[in-house]
């Protein structure tokens, strides 16, 4: 059992919804959070702004709105989950956000007690 | 890699991540959350607070630092020398892989 904790853009949350349920993976949870990478991928773009404003701004990245959706899967379909993930938010651009993967050791039905990977289905 | 969760006070969390930009861990997640802890929150007269808020950074990094981060962490998020009773708590989660979604890659 793996939780799957991935880092989007919040504009792709549409379309990584959609992907999952195609996938058969339809539960998730969504929270909104703040977060940096390692930042300055976009200022060697901005070729207007005058290298003291660079420096500031590169100084500390600014905090950007995201998306972390975290799903739990059961180990085989693990590889189907990253990819839907993946495949759906990839850009190519910086910013499109991580995914990480973290053994889970048990999940529980709350209405019925049942533990166990039948609690994914 | 390990999954380093961190609830610090909100007005800390500036603080720590400063801190943490300047040992040279740029990336962080950050959310706010409510919580209370062993002192079961704080109580003013009659009236309990029990839903405190806090801030929860994430951050995950590479087995060999994972010391050295979480002093970094905790000596920011200390308020005065010996610390105070809401401070926070780090947990650390093991993680197993990681991929960059913008080269769709493995770390």
């Amino acid at each position: 059992m793996k939780l799957i904790l991935a880092i989007i853009r919040i504009t792709k949350m549409n379309e990584t919804k959609i992907a999952l349920s195609d996938a058969g993976l339809p539960s998730f949870t969504a929270m909104p959070v703040l977060g940096r990478g390692k930042g300055h991928g976009d200022l060697e773009k901005i070729e207007s702004s005058d290298p003291e404003l660079r420096e500031l701004i590169s100084e500390m990245p600014r905090l950007k709105s995201k998306r972390m959706i975290t799903l739990v899967v059961t180990d085989d379909k693990k590889e189907l989950a990253i990819e839907t993930i993946i495949k759906a938010n990839k850009s190519g651009k910086s910013g499109d956000g991580k995914l990480f993967v973290i053994p889970a050791t048990d999940s529980i039905r709350v209405r019925t007690a049942e533990t166990g990977e039948i609690t994914l289905d | 890699m390990y999954l380093l969760r961190a609830i610090v006070r909100p007005e800390k969390s500036s603080v720590v991540m400063k801190a943490l930009f300047d040992a040279g861990f740029p990336a962080v997640t950050k959310l706010s959350v409510f919580g209370r802890g062993k002192q079961r929150g704080i109580k003013v007269g009659n009236v309990t607070y029990d839903e405190l808020p806090k801030d929860l950074l994430m951050i995950v990094i590479p087995e060999k630092d994972k010391e050295f981060v979480i002093e970094t962490i905790m000596l920011a998020a200390r308020s005065g020398e010996k610390g105070q009773f809401g401070d926070g708590k780090i947990f650390v989660t093991p993680v197993e892989e990681s991929y960059t979604i913008s080269s769709g890659k493995k770390d």
